[in-house]
């Protein structure tokens, strides 16, 4: 069954910065959605979001996380 | 809505009734934590551990508030929680035996959580104010077990191996029971009906139906066509039989029965 990576970004309160918090893998955007906010779950989140890995566009060519993964994945 | 029933008005039989369907309620969100609990290790990957981790402790603590709601009909719900056999729970007959593969838990998760939720949809939109008060919030996050059940059940239904054979043995086994947990219509169950407590049988059959019916469909099975399982006991308000001891012994507890706080 292939599965696809996903980043996920919260923010705590309203007005906070939208912080990439971890990520999971998943099937599909609903059960990403599911174990975000299942495996995340130490804080109350005001907003959470996953976004697939491979949408991500590292705008920086660094030594950035997205940067190296996508190098490393191609 | 109306006027929330008036608990210091109920006779004899509709306090029996109003305590039946309570347990009922309580003793299946404590076996489907249970069920839910049995496979944090087994899952097929470690977020779908996790999640049926949370979604154990949904479950319980969904289960803790119900049994609360015995006090107010007078009843201590700590001996009700740590003290009964498992002759006396009342959760419905899916939750009776650990889902036996991961295609058998998509179903109970699916199906069984699904007509608990059927149940609690109806028990929220009636008379009983602690019900009106605290089941909302335990139907919200009964959406997450929905998705996930929901894109899994769809996920192995689709696949034409294995895991769509044990996901239909698993479905036709636990529906007939669950058609009647949910479509009740004995005299204690038609008592609450006309306090206004839940809603019409057919109401709630077709709440259940409808949460289901595109997702069976995928198995080919036509949820509209699915009798009652015909044995019924009235006394629990569920079909006979009940769950394993093993699992009413984590239920209650009894491992650290010494530790209990309450």
């Amino acid at each position: 069954m292939r599965e696809i990576t996903y980043e996920v970004f919260a923010r705590k309160d309203r007005g906070d910065p939208l912080v990439h918090i971890g990520y999971i893998d998943a099937f599909d955007d609903e059960t990403a959605k599911v174990y975000a906010w299942k495996t995340y779950d130490e804080e109350r989140w005001f907003e959470m979001c996953v976004v697939q890995r491979e949408a991500i566009v590292p705008v920086t060519d660094g030594e950035g996380l997205f940067a190296q993964l996508r190098r490393a994945h191609g | 809505m109306s006027a929330f029933l008036d608990l210091a008005g109920l006779d004899d039989r509709q306090e029996a009734a109003l305590e039946r369907l309570i347990l009922t309620l309580a003793d299946s969100k404590r076996l489907m934590g249970i069920r839910y609990s049995d496979w944090l290790l087994g899952a097929p990957s470690i977020e779908t551990g996790i999640s049926a981790s949370s979604m154990a402790q949904d479950e319980w603590g969904h289960a803790r508030l119900l049994y609360a709601m015995l006090k107010e009909l007078g009843r201590d719900p700590v001996p009700v929680e740590h003290d009964r056999p498992a002759g006396e729970y009342a959760s419905v007959a899916a939750l009776d035996e650990e889902a036996p593969d991961w295609a058998a838990l998509v179903a109970t998760m699916v199906l069984a959580d699904g007509a608990i939720t059927s149940m609690l949809r109806s028990f929220a939109s009636g008379t009983f104010e602690s019900a009106s008060n605290r089941v909302p919030k335990m139907l919200a996050e009964e959406e997450f077990h929905a998705s996930l059940g929901a894109a899994w059940f769809r996920r192995l239904a689709e696949t034409e191996g294995e895991a769509r054979n044990l996901l239909l043995a698993a479905a036709n086994a636990m529906l007939p029971g669950l058609v009647a947990w949910v479509g009740a219509d004995d005299a204690s169950a038609r008592l609450m009906v006309d306090a206004g407590v839940i809603g019409p049988a057919e109401d709630r059959l077709a709440d259940f139906r409808d949460s289901v019916r595109d997702l069976l469909a995928l198995l080919d099975v036509d949820v509209d066509a699915v009798p009652a399982d015909g044995e019924w006991d009235a006394a629990r308000g569920r079909t006979p039989g009940h769950p394993g001891e093993e699992a009413v012994e984590r239920a209650r507890g009894d491992r650290n029965r010494a530790l209990f706080v309450e």
